[in-house]
């Protein structure tokens, strides 16, 4: 894949394909396989996706100004409209979690936070204290706004913390100022969506007071939705897609092998020294998450909380983008009802964001080989329905795929075997592959028939060790939740 | 300046700490409003909290986060971290005066920093055309930036006559009209056609053979406009910035407003944005990683350009201004806190027999300069 057109050197012909529209299809080529560059670019360096795509956030967490802020994204139908009763206790519960004065309620701050931002920071908490929730909540939106746009400033590496801490600050204030008021439901699951904004971009602050903040908001808003008519419905089956040639002919592959329970020395002295893929059976069978989770119950415990979704089948798609929603309206929207797109919950940590989740699965012991500490272990949540590809790419860190609803079709390719793989020469996707593994391009890619391969079908109950650079590709057969855990 | 219709300055925007033209308060200002100053000022820069104007005079006054004026001023340059200041020399036939101060200090005590600029043997009157360039000094060789090293030098052969920074890139005009860039990529705001990152200026290649006669940088996009009078945009596009469909606004826009559907083979409904020049509907861009060519509204010819954080300003040779880009603090002037993707007229000066001749934009507002109409 070629960066550069020639053709477009010559500047008299840059008016000429405007006209012709010419310059039409290569923007819209470009922009949009940029946009796909990126999310892939990220999904290899394992940043969390949402974080690198600053193109779907909205500042506002989703609120318009000249429109009210009840009722958007599709909240009101899930939400009635009908003042909660609750609505007091609501606001004495999110009181509670507070502190008594507005002197404690204060973030420390280095000297990159500019005196501007800490003097609006300051007002905004004394008008909160004082009751005045309209103008609190006007300038929580300012601060918001302004620190968004410090999140989006350089590389994530790179934003300081303390953005991310004022970013979570504007989100807490901001949502405690739309409780305030006896609102409807719809209010509530804004606040809620502000919360998640502050979560997934936001440090932690004052003790994770936005977790509990979210908790609060979800037992509440659990309270009032009726029951979901969503729930009764199976994942849709479009004709099309149960045609078994989708379904990979595993007889004419190398499979990755298969081991029952094996011992930490086994499997440090056969698949982890010397970078084996294996996949281990017997270790997450009985986690509670392999009984338990369903397309009910992960509405119940997380259908409010808004999380990133990957629209559109491969980043080579036109359509291709991410954006936000809660889970009720990614499970509605892209898993039943007969989906016009592919949506993709994925590389997301979703455990982080939903603890009670996080009790349904276990750290694999396997992972205490390793170097780090256990709470530097990057778990994330890959969810979504039949036909959701990841394009073959490697990650810096040691992989363990554990599959929980759904199968998938998983190929694995040495590092050794890279030359023939033709990773993009450019530094942001240099481990991606170029190549489309399930329909290469053999004119453009005449190496890699002949590269050798692993593949399996993983299934539910089952964990793949992928070992760190190994290059991997991934398609979900089935309705899918796959749960990863990169480890040092 | 003889001969020259009255003017005055306008502004419209964000004025949360009270800023020209909010005058003490905090609510937006939706549509173009005189700045109190105004007859008497000559340049406008806008940071996020403040805004500082220098008048004809000399005279660099402060509103919003930080109030006071000082005088013996030639040219500033507003930043929420520093308050670059250019001012006249100590004595006559010396060279100017480069200060940094601290926002805060609303220029009383010591600047953080002092550099002298040189003057090259060249008369006075050349030094002074070169006021209102920063944050390109004097020479053309370096220029100020808002993070260390505060000063920065530029290659001679660049010839630069205007130097325009975004929140992590560069933008350099010389003075045959070509245009570099250097800096953060991962917007596309470089115009290089790929997200990566340039240390050095690099000349857009896309460029070449149009002779510039503007540049300017957003936040994360950047524009420019040829001799021509044609315009161009490369960059970010999240809220319209760029005036090329985008999926944010799309979305916000009830569903039965968008403006072209087609049917698939199964008569499903396929939503799309607006339908593009070849009649295929044309899909969102939220990147554009090189420059795209912008067609004013009544193929208008542009005189001028700014870009705020994540919207634009563009002045056409008959004096009238669009807007276009977040719109969420007033910064558009339409009388409204819309975002917009496409450009459109700010009938405020229209209706008030306005010409405008200059705009600078500060990250969330916009600053006009208009005079009045001649009689025909």
């Amino acid at each position: 894949m070629r960066l550069r057109n020639a053709a477009f050197r010559r500047s008299s012909a840059l008016r000429h394909f405007y006209a012709a529209g010419v310059m039409g299809v290569f923007l819209r080529m470009r922009g949009d396989l940029f946009r796909g560059i990126l999310l892939w670019a990220c999904r290899a360096c394992t940043t969390p996706a949402v974080l690198c795509h600053f193109n779907i956030l909205t500042s506002s967490a989703g609120t318009c100004p000249n429109k009210p802020a009840v009722g958007q994204m599709g909240e009101a139908t899930h939400c009635p409209r009908e003042p909660l009763a609750g609505a007091g206790m609501l606001w004495e519960a999110l009181r509670a979690l507070l502190p008594n004065t507005k002197e404690e309620l204060k973030l420390d701050l280095s000297e990159k936070v500019e005196r501007s931002v800490v003097m609006l920071l300051q007002e905004a908490t004394e008008l909160f204290y004082e009751g005045r929730g309209d103008e609190c909540l006007q300038r929580s939106e300012v601060i918001l706004d302004y620190s968004w746009e410090k999140l989006n400033t350089g590389t994530w590496r790179d934003v300081d913390k303390d953005w991310r801490q004022v970013y979570a600050f504007s989100c807490l204030l901001k949502a405690l100022c739309l409780c305030k008021a006896p609102g409807d439901a719809a209010t509530m699951a804004t606040a809620l969506r502000v919360c998640d904004m502050g979560l997934l971009m936001g440090a932690t602050i004052l003790g994770d007071i936005l977790h509990k903040v979210a908790v609060i908001l979800q037992t509440h808003l659990s309270r009032k939705r009726p029951a979901h008519s969503s729930t009764q419905e199976q994942p849709s089956t479009k004709k099309a897609k149960n045609d078994p040639s989708l379904i990979p002919d595993l007889t004419l592959e190398r499979t990755v092998p298969r081991l029952h329970c094996p011992s930490l020395q086994h499997f440090k002295k056969h698949f982890l020294v010397p970078q084996r893929p294996v996949i281990l059976e017997g270790v997450a069978d009985h986690w509670p998450c392999m009984k338990k989770w369903s397309l009910e119950y992960i509405q119940e415990v997380a259908g409010c909380r808004t999380v990133p979704v990957e629209v559109g089948s491969r980043y080579t798609d036109e359509e291709w983008s991410q954006t936000l929603m809660t889970i009720s309206e990614f499970i509605s929207k892209y898993i039943v009802n007969e989906p016009e797109d592919v949506g993709y919950l994925a590389q997301h940590q979703l455990f982080d964001q939903i603890p009670e989740l996080k009790e349904d699965i276990s750290i694999p012991d396997y992972c205490c080989l390793g170097n780090g500490e256990e709470d530097e272990i990057t778990i994330n949540a890959w969810f979504g329905p039949r036909g959701t590809v990841s394009p073959l790419h490697q990650d810096p860190q040691q992989n363990f795929l554990a599959q929980v609803i759904g199968r998938k079709y998983i190929r694995l390719y040495s590092p050794q075997e890279s030359e023939a793989l033709y990773p993009h020469d450019t530094h942001l996707l240099h481990n991606t592959s170029q190549v489309d593994v399930e329909n290469p391009d053999m004119e453009k890619f005449p190496k890699f028939t002949d590269a050798p391969f692993l593949s399996c079908i993983l299934s539910p109950g089952e964990i793949l060790f992928i070992p760190v650079k190994y290059w991997h590709y991934v398609r979900a057969l089935d309705l899918s939740f796959s749960v990863s855990f990169w480890w040092s | 300046m003889a001969g020259e219709r009255p003017g005055a300055w306008f502004g419209f925007g964000f004025c949360g700490f009270g800023q020209a033209p909010g005058s003490g308060h905090v609510r937006p200002v939706c549509s173009p409003k005189p700045l109190q100053a105004g007859a008497d000022t000559c340049r406008v820069s806008a940071s996020w909290s403040y805004t500082a104007v220098v008048t004809r005079g000399g005279r660099v006054e402060l509103s919003g986060s930080t109030i006071g004026a000082e005088g013996s001023c030639r040219d500033v340059w507003a930043q929420e971290g520093l308050l670059v200041v250019l001012r006249e020399g100590p004595g006559p036939g010396s060279g100017a005066l480069l200060q940094a101060w601290a926002p805060g200090s609303a220029l009383r005590g010591e600047p953080l920093w002092v550099q002298k600029m040189e003057v090259e043997g060249e008369d006075k009157a050349a030094c002074e055309a070169q006021a209102g360039m920063l944050p390109l000094l004097p020479g053309a060789c370096s220029y100020v930036s808002r993070k260390p090293p505060f000063y920065r030098t530029l290659a001679p052969e660049l010839l630069a006559r205007r130097l325009e920074l975004g929140a992590e890139h560069a933008l350099l005009l010389g003075w045959a009209g070509q245009v570099f860039s250097w800096g953060g990529g991962r917007h596309g705001q470089l115009g290089h056609g790929s997200l990566e990152a340039e240390p050095e200026p690099r000349l857009l290649e896309a460029l070449q053979g149009l002779p510039m006669a503007e540049v300017a940088a957003g936040g994360w996009h950047s524009v420019c406009v040829s001799e021509t009078g044609d315009v161009y945009v490369w960059g970010w596009n999240e809220s319209g910035q760029l005036a090329l469909p985008t999926r944010s606004l799309a979305e916000d826009r009830a569903p039965a407003a968008v403006e072209a559907t087609g049917l698939n083979k199964d008569e499903s409904e396929v939503k799309r944005a607006a339908v593009g020049e070849d009649g295929a509907p044309a899909p969102f861009i939220s990147i554009q990683p090189f420059p795209a060519l912008l067609d004013l509204p009544l193929g208008s010819d542009a005189a001028k350009a700014s870009c705020g954080s994540r919207h634009t300003a563009v002045v056409t040779r008959t004096g009238e201004l669009y807007t276009w880009g977040w719109g969420k603090y007033g910064q558009l002037g339409h009388k409204d806190t819309t975002s917009l993707d496409r450009p459109c007229r700010v009938e405020y000066f229209m209706d008030k027999q306005l010409q405008v001749k200059a705009v600078t934009c500060g990250p969330w507002n916009t600053y006009v300069y208009a005079v009045e109409k001649a009689d025909c």
